[in-house]
């Protein structure tokens, strides 16, 4: 595509957008759909395309319990909500205790490796690198899942006109890292998360180690020319998958993904998570030029059986925190320029419900992590609370601190993206010192 | 390509753009009425000869007529290949889930109404021969709940999911099936969290109502164990009500999000169905003892305060709202939207949702009669393409493929692979139905070309080339083209493919290479 050069702004990246836009037009897909017709004129300079951080993007899905995640046990009103499932405070001489991260919030030992205190989140905690914000999520109220997803990935509550993600926003309105690379964002999963959609060479990847079209070797060139040739008419957005996708073919073959050994001493679980993650490890550590992964984990929705002593929300919580963990010590701390943040759609109840679970809630809890991540503390604004008269209809942990806020801190400071305007339309960020 | 540059940046740069960061802020509401306007195009206002034109000259010409696939066309309303000219085979595609050569032909003999009738009328259409190899194949699909209790778990889950994958691709039933589909997303469960119950909800609730009335469905789902564990109605008490079955029965099952009920309705009516449990080995049951018997209100309606004493009774208080939410006219307008996006078109408009919903007001519900009027022939020759799920264009690989099948467990494995395991879907809103959540899953479908089209083993799966080798080459494609594509390949892809086949030996393995290939191929992806 060499000859898509525009005089006017002479960046190839601002091309590649111009192109999906105009491909996106002739295909039938509405252009105003994929990139609003107000776009704003996008700042696109080279000086900014390198030492910029990769990020990883990781959904909660579920409506994650953040009074589990991250405890206030000096809030007596946790213990008075939660009869049952409410886990003992650090000091206390139960061998469930919690591990304490702030002297008001603590860990439960599912997120911190066990009794000792000493895995899962909390080296990345202790050495400043990962950075919990309490009592967020977004301002808009919906206790829909489905709604309250969407919103959240697509970065703005309540407008159907726009059906792109914050994420996919950020890779189109910014240039590549590496100028040629086939494959700028990966989501490790079947099919595009709604955070990705828009970016530009960004595909769904389940597993990227296995990423290949079959058959015999030595007819897969002409196979593949067929395939290309058969696709170049195809409409959008299946036609830029598909050529995205015979050179992703290509750049996968090269990657060594059996035979790769974790840096740290890092073991990643071999729960699907944590495959994830270390897929993207892989990735990251090749170079190929995966500018943002978008990693999904499930099983949050806990309307019963949320004992974080034990069962399904103590294994998610274990698996959570010790592959995010493990991803910490191979790339993070290894120095790679990796943020990773996590958020979920909504919080929990705050008092548990009769089956030892929770309904679904408002306010929950966000992680960020990386070197440039102004971490090792709990970053809260103006804590309202468990008391009943400060919840939230009476029920709720409030939203005091939009998702957007932190994100868009991020993507300014980290990713080193100035479009904040498109990548987050209609909100204007209030920075809270997430970054360094 | 310069000039496409060129129009490309005008379009997505406003002359009035602001400078860097500032950010020019829209009014939606011109823009959610083109939409609007141009799902109307689309689907109804367009003569179809200009549409093909449209079509035709877009396919041909890709640069230069930016300006004439302009943003009045909706987003995931893409027309169909110019070469899809039979009202009749755009039907077999739409009421199957796969072409094959004998269908079309059973469709053309029969004629567009008579087609739709009679798939419409399936328990008039023989289907006793897959019934019993599916009997005699996986036997736990007939045990009750009572009997699957001690069954091992991944054999349950095994032959549900293989079983269902061996009644799409063989059932002469094929509109129903495309039904039982619909309606196992629509009341998704995750077979994770509830094993062997899902066995009874499929056949009783799913399979026994798919093209029935929607209020016995629901009514059947709202008393299938299975759905009352997936969504912790069970787990439910009057000391602290669960409201995930009550938020859900309402958002995803009949009034839809913005059907009009709020936070408070959710509450009032968990407390309304509790009581609403599961005993023993999946027997639905209402237990009077957890019922919570105070006053409620739910969507404006009073249910007075009762007592323990009216025991067993207690379970009119749920009938009673699960009959006002049937007859709400929120969930017809649901119902009928996700119908239309199921059958017709991912962007149905008020129009074609304002009609549906009023055959649901006027039938009480009956879902063959929605069916059958989304699927006129004035509305579906017009409608866009819509891009097949992996389930979906997997059975529609086996059925044109027309391989000889004794086990069905590699096609199982298969579907994992590419992205859609049965009954695997963990939140209670289904597979998407997508365009931009699957397109990108690209990859794995070209590698299940290759997979299905060598299958060649008569203890499993067999696919025979012999037909496909008994002529020339050109004959060999053309009967691709009347397996796979009805007769209607595009033109690009029957050059490619010919092309290719003819650029080796012609022989069992090149053979299989373009079958692989006319699987793979763009135009394959659609129906």
């Amino acid at each position: 595509m060499d000859d898509l050069h525009d005089a006017d702004c002479g960046c190839q990246e601002y091309n590649e957008l111009s192109r999906r836009q105009f491909l996106a037009a002739s295909a039938g897909v509405s252009a105003a759909a994929l990139f609003p017709a107000w776009l704003p004129k996008i700042v696109m300079s080279n000086n900014y395309a390198s030492g910029r951080d990769i990020i990883v993007s990781v959904f909660m899905r579920g409506g994650a319990d953040g009074l589990s995640l991250a405890v206030p046990f000096a809030d007596a009103n946790y213990y008075a909500s939660r009869s049952t499932i409410a886990i003992p405070q650090p000091d206390s001489s139960a061998s469930t205790h919690g591990i304490n991260l702030d002297g008001f919030f603590m860990f439960p030992q599912a997120m911190a490796g066990g009794a000792a205190g000493t895995g899962g989140l909390m080296p990345a905690f202790v050495a400043q690198d990962l950075l919990i914000v309490h009592a967020t999520g977004q301002l808009y109220v919906s206790r829909s899942h489905f709604d309250a997803q969407r919103y959240m990935e697509v970065g703005k509550p309540v407008d159907p006109a726009l059906v792109t993600g914050w994420l996919g926003r950020h890779l189109a309105s910014i240039p590549p890292l590496k100028p040629d690379a086939p494959l700028r964002g990966i989501g490790v999963a079947n099919g595009l998360q709604k955070t990705l959609v828009g970016g530009p060479k960004t595909l769904p990847i389940a597993s990227p180690a296995n990423y290949s079209i079959g058959g015999s070797t030595a007819t897969q060139p002409q196979r593949l020319a067929f395939l290309d040739a058969d696709y170049a008419n195809a409409d959008e957005p299946v036609r830029s998958a598909a050529l995205a996708a015979t050179d992703t073919v290509a750049l996968l073959k090269s990657v060594n993904f059996a035979g790769y050994a974790p840096a740290n001493g890092a073991v990643y679980p071999t729960s699907s998570f944590g495959r994830a993650l270390q897929s993207v490890a892989v990735l990251i550590k090749n170079d190929v030029g995966i500018e943002a992964a978008q990693v999904d984990l499930g099983g949050w929705d806990t309307h019963s059986a949320q004992d974080p002593l034990a069962g399904s929300m103590f294994n998610t919580m274990r698996d959570f925190s010790n592959s995010i963990g493990a991803f910490y010590a191979d790339v993070i701390a290894m120095g790679y320029n990796v943020t990773l943040v996590a958020i979920s759609e909504f919080g929990r109840n705050v008092r548990e419900n009769g089956s030892r679970g929770t309904d679904h809630g408002r306010g929950s809890v966000m992680f960020a992590l990386g070197k440039g991540i102004a971490g090792g503390r709990v970053l809260t604004k103006n804590w309202p609370g468990l008391a009943r008269e400060n919840l939230e209809a009476g029920q709720d942990l409030r939203v005091t601190v939009d998702y957007r806020d932190i994100l868009a801190e991020i993507v300014q400071n980290r990713l080193a993206n100035p479009n904040l305007g498109f990548v987050f339309p209609d909100w204007t960020p209030t920075m809270l010192g997430v970054t360094r | 390509m310069r000039t496409m540059t060129r129009v490309g940046s005008k379009a997505q740069r406003p002359e009035s753009a602001a400078d860097a960061g500032q950010e020019v802020r829209p009014d939606p509401t011109p823009r959610r009425s083109f939409v609007f306007l141009g799902a109307l195009a689309v689907s109804a206002l367009i003569p179809r000869a200009a549409r093909a034109q449209r079509v035709a000259r877009r396919r041909a010409a890709p640069a230069g007529h930016a300006e004439d696939a302009n943003a009045l066309v909706p987003r995931e309303s893409i027309a169909a290949f110019t070469e899809w000219d039979s009202s009749v085979t755009r039907l077999v595609r739409r009421a199957t889930l796969g072409i094959t050569a004998g269908e079309v032909q059973h469709a053309s003999s029969l004629g567009y109404q008579g087609y739709l009738n009679y798939q419409l009328n399936y328990a008039r259409i023989d289907d006793s021969a897959v019934e019993s190899f599916v009997q005699q194949k996986w036997p736990l699909m007939s045990q009750t709940s009572d009997q699957l209790f001690s069954a091992d778990a991944g054999q349950v889950r095994t032959q549900l999911q293989e079983s269902t994958i061996y009644r799409a691709a063989f059932s002469q039933r094929q509109l129903y099936h495309r039904m039982v589909e619909f309606w196992s997303d629509h009341f998704n469960q995750d077979v994770d969290k509830v094993g062997y119950l899902l066995v009874a909800d499929q056949r009783d609730v799913i399979r026994a109502h798919a093209l029935g009335k929607f209020p016995d469905l629901l009514k059947a789902s709202a008393h299938s164990a299975s759905m009352l564990v997936y969504l912790d109605q069970n787990a439910s008490r009057s000391v602290a009500p669960n409201q995930n079955y009550a938020r859900e029965l309402m958002e995803l099952h009949t009034l839809g999000v913005d059907g009009g009920y709020t936070q408070n309705d959710v509450a009032e009516l968990s407390r309304v169905l509790t009581g609403w449990t599961v005993q023993g080995r999946g027997n639905f049951v209402f237990n009077p003892a957890i019922h919570d018997w105070g006053s409620k209100t739910v969507l404006g309606v009073t249910i007075p305060a009762g007592s323990p004493a009216v025991g067993a009774d207690g379970i009119k208080e749920g009938e009673q709202i699960l009959d006002m939410l049937v007859h709400h006219p929120s969930t017809a307008r649901f119902i009928a939207t996700k119908l239309l996006r199921w059958l017709l078109t991912a962007t149905p408009s008020d129009t074609q949702i304002g009609a549906i919903a009023s055959v649901y007001r006027a039938t009480g519900g009956d879902i063959k009669a929605m069916v059958r009027a989304i699927l006129n022939d004035s509305w579906l020759p017009a409608a866009p393409m819509k891009l097949k799920r992996p389930f979906h264009y997997l059975v529609s690989s086996v059925r044109s493929a027309g391989p000889s099948v004794s086990s069905v467990t590699p096609l199982n494995g298969q579907l994992g692979v590419l992205g859609q395991s049965l009954f695997s879907w963990d939140t209670p809103d289904g597979y998407p139905d997508k365009i931009e959540y699957w397109a990108g899953n690209i990859v794995p479908r070209w590698s299940f070309g290759t997979t299905m089209s060598n299958y060649n083993s008569a203890t499993t799966i067999q696919v025979d080339t012999t037909p496909y080798r008994a002529g020339s080459p050109d004959a060999a494609i053309d009967l691709i083209d009347q397996n796979f594509y009805g007769g209607e390949m595009p033109l690009a892809t029957r050059s490619g493919l010919s092309s290719y086949l003819k650029a080796g030996t012609f022989n069992d393995t090149r053979v299989r290479e373009t079958i692989a290939l006319a699987i793979a191929a763009n135009a394959f992806q659609w129906y």
